[in-house]
């Protein structure tokens, strides 16, 4: 009987495990999984979730993974694929022989060396137990103090915001998701922030969190002092890879060709752990939810010898408040972005262009724009500036001739 | 016991194109796609999105929220998030009328 192994029960890991056994495999799947719970959806962590307006969303009821003979090892570290026994060497001894492998070990947050991150009261949010203690927290709490404002603190930001708490972020670049958008559509995130009553430090970092046992104020770089019940960082992610061992390689994360292969035979890589070689975008690594459902469909498929090139363009979203963010596609650098709507009223699109070339489109309020420009994205299309600037303009009118 | 409900007018969706209708309490989407309708609840089963608002592509409904993706003649979920079909109606247009085929509540 072949055996296939997913190390890593997140959102990546879980679909690739069901997929297998929706597109009708019928030998032995192994889902292991450090986490107690079998998977589910992290984006309501810091949204609906965190409120306390939903339940966890599981990617298949726990259930399931038993009814359709998944042998689930959750609660459970996987320490090594070892790679020239063909087998996963987990937490207190056991070892499991796979045919195949996939590593779908995620990220965890980045820790930065901040004097009293320890304290009682500094939360990260990554897993369903953060959510569940930060909520807590929110609960007892008036005042939260948050460090950094990318997606993770803009949405922690705007959720404590809903629950009525006084919430304080500072954050190092001078806009929210800077490095990510650009301060142009960071200053509207900004704004919408300021309108919802968050107050906004930026140029200025966390210093150390205060605190006797607890915390009770973070000082800043630029010596402020900002007193809060809690405090939460989010200041990005890092792949983890050590299951990779000296086997496989990794570089940024684990590098995989088109098709989600690793350097090594039989083994895979899919999810945030997995810098992949996008036909479009080059080497990229990708921390969001919508990739690594795909990528586990799709590895899921390749596992089952399709042997197809992953080639999505990418897409997420982000709710704060009212408000509907998206972008989809991957840029780190452009030199054009093309704006449709106004800015000002949160009503727009931003296209990022680089030599001519359409690289994402990010939006907010304007649900439309950014799935209608997946398909130019992806196939690396040149659209006319004066076309994607006229917000009468249907985006799927520029889409190539289908073959 | 299921009864035909009047909701709109006949015609008032045209080709490609999807709408919302209220049935009672319920919000009901109906798609036309090809001349052929068919009406499924405007609920998604992910995050409870309105599904009128999103994309129609071919037989395919993609939510305008976070993508999940329903085949709108049998309602299965056949991408994206959601897991659980949307709910399916009988839908016809007599009399001028659009009507839907909806249970009693």
């Amino acid at each position: 009987m072949t055996t296939f192994v997913v190390v890593g029960a997140g959102e990546a890991g879980g679909t690739a495990a069901t997929t297998l056994r929706d597109e009708g495999f019928e030998g032995d799947i192994v889902l292991i999984g450090a986490e107690p719970m079998a998977p589910y959806e992290r984006p309501p962590l810091s949204k609906e979730y965190l409120r306390g307006e939903s339940d966890h969303v599981y990617v298949r009821q726990p259930e399931w993974y038993g009814e359709h003979a998944i042998q689930t090892r959750f609660d459970t570290r996987a320490e090594r694929v070892n790679v020239a026994d063909s087998v996963v060497e987990l937490e207190h001894g056991d070892r499991i022989h796979y045919d195949q492998v996939v590593i779908a070990t995620g990220s965890r947050n980045r820790r930065p060396p901040i004097p009293g991150l320890e304290l009682s009261g500094v939360f990260d949010l990554r897993f369903a137990p953060d959510a569940d203690a930060i909520r807590e927290a929110a609960r007892s709490g008036s005042k939260a103090v948050l460090v950094g404002m990318g997606f993770i603190g803009a949405e922690v930001a705007a959720s404590l915001r809903q629950l009525g708490l006084d919430v304080t972020v500072v954050e190092v670049f001078e806009t929210p998701l800077e490095h990510v958008v650009g301060p142009e559509i960071g200053g509207a995130i900004e704004a919408l922030h300021r309108d919802h009553g968050v107050e906004m430090i930026f140029g200025d970092g966390a210093e150390r969190f205060e605190g006797v046992g607890r915390f009770e104020a973070l000082v800043t770089k630029a010596g402020r002092r900002i007193e809060g019940d809690f405090a939460v960082i989010g200041v990005g992610v890092e792949p983890v890879t050590e299951v990779a061992g000296d086997g496989v390689p990794v570089d940024n994360g684990i590098p995989v060709d088109a098709t989600l292969r690793t350097a090594v035979e039989n083994v895979w890589a899919i999810g945030d752990v997995a810098r992949h070689d996008h036909p479009v975008f080059g080497q990229i690594r990708v921390e969001h939810f919508d990739n690594a459902m795909k990528m586990g469909e799709h590895v899921a498929k390749n596992l089952l010898g399709a042997g197809a090139v992953f080639d999505d363009a990418h897409w997420f979203w982000s709710d704060q408040y009212d408000a509907n963010i998206q972008m989809a596609g991957f840029a780190t650098e452009w030199d054009d972005m093309v704006v449709r709507g106004s800015i000002e009223d949160r009503s727009f699109s931003a296209f990022l262009l680089k030599d001519g070339q359409l690289l994402s489109t990010f939006s907010m309020n304007r649900k439309f724009d950014v799935r209608r420009s997946m398909p130019l994205i992806a196939a690396g299309l040149h659209p006319e500036r004066d076309r994607l600037a006229d917000p009468e303009l249907d985006l799927r009118t520029l889409r190539p001739p289908k073959e | 016991m299921a009864e035909w409900v009047k909701v709109g007018s006949a015609g008032e969706v045209p080709d490609g194109e999807v709408t919302a209708f209220s049935a009672g309490d319920r919000q009901i989407a109906i798609a036309n796609v090809d001349g052929d309708l068919h009406a499924f609840d405007d609920v998604c089963t992910h995050q409870q999105c309105s599904l009128a608002e999103g994309e129609l592509d071919g037989t395919t409904i993609e939510c305008p929220c976070h993508g999940s993706m329903f085949d709108v003649t049998s309602g299965e979920a056949i991408g994206g998030p959601a897991v659980d079909p949307v709910g399916v109606f009988e839908v016809k247009e007599e009399d001028g009328e659009l009507r839907v085929l909806v249970d009693e509540e």
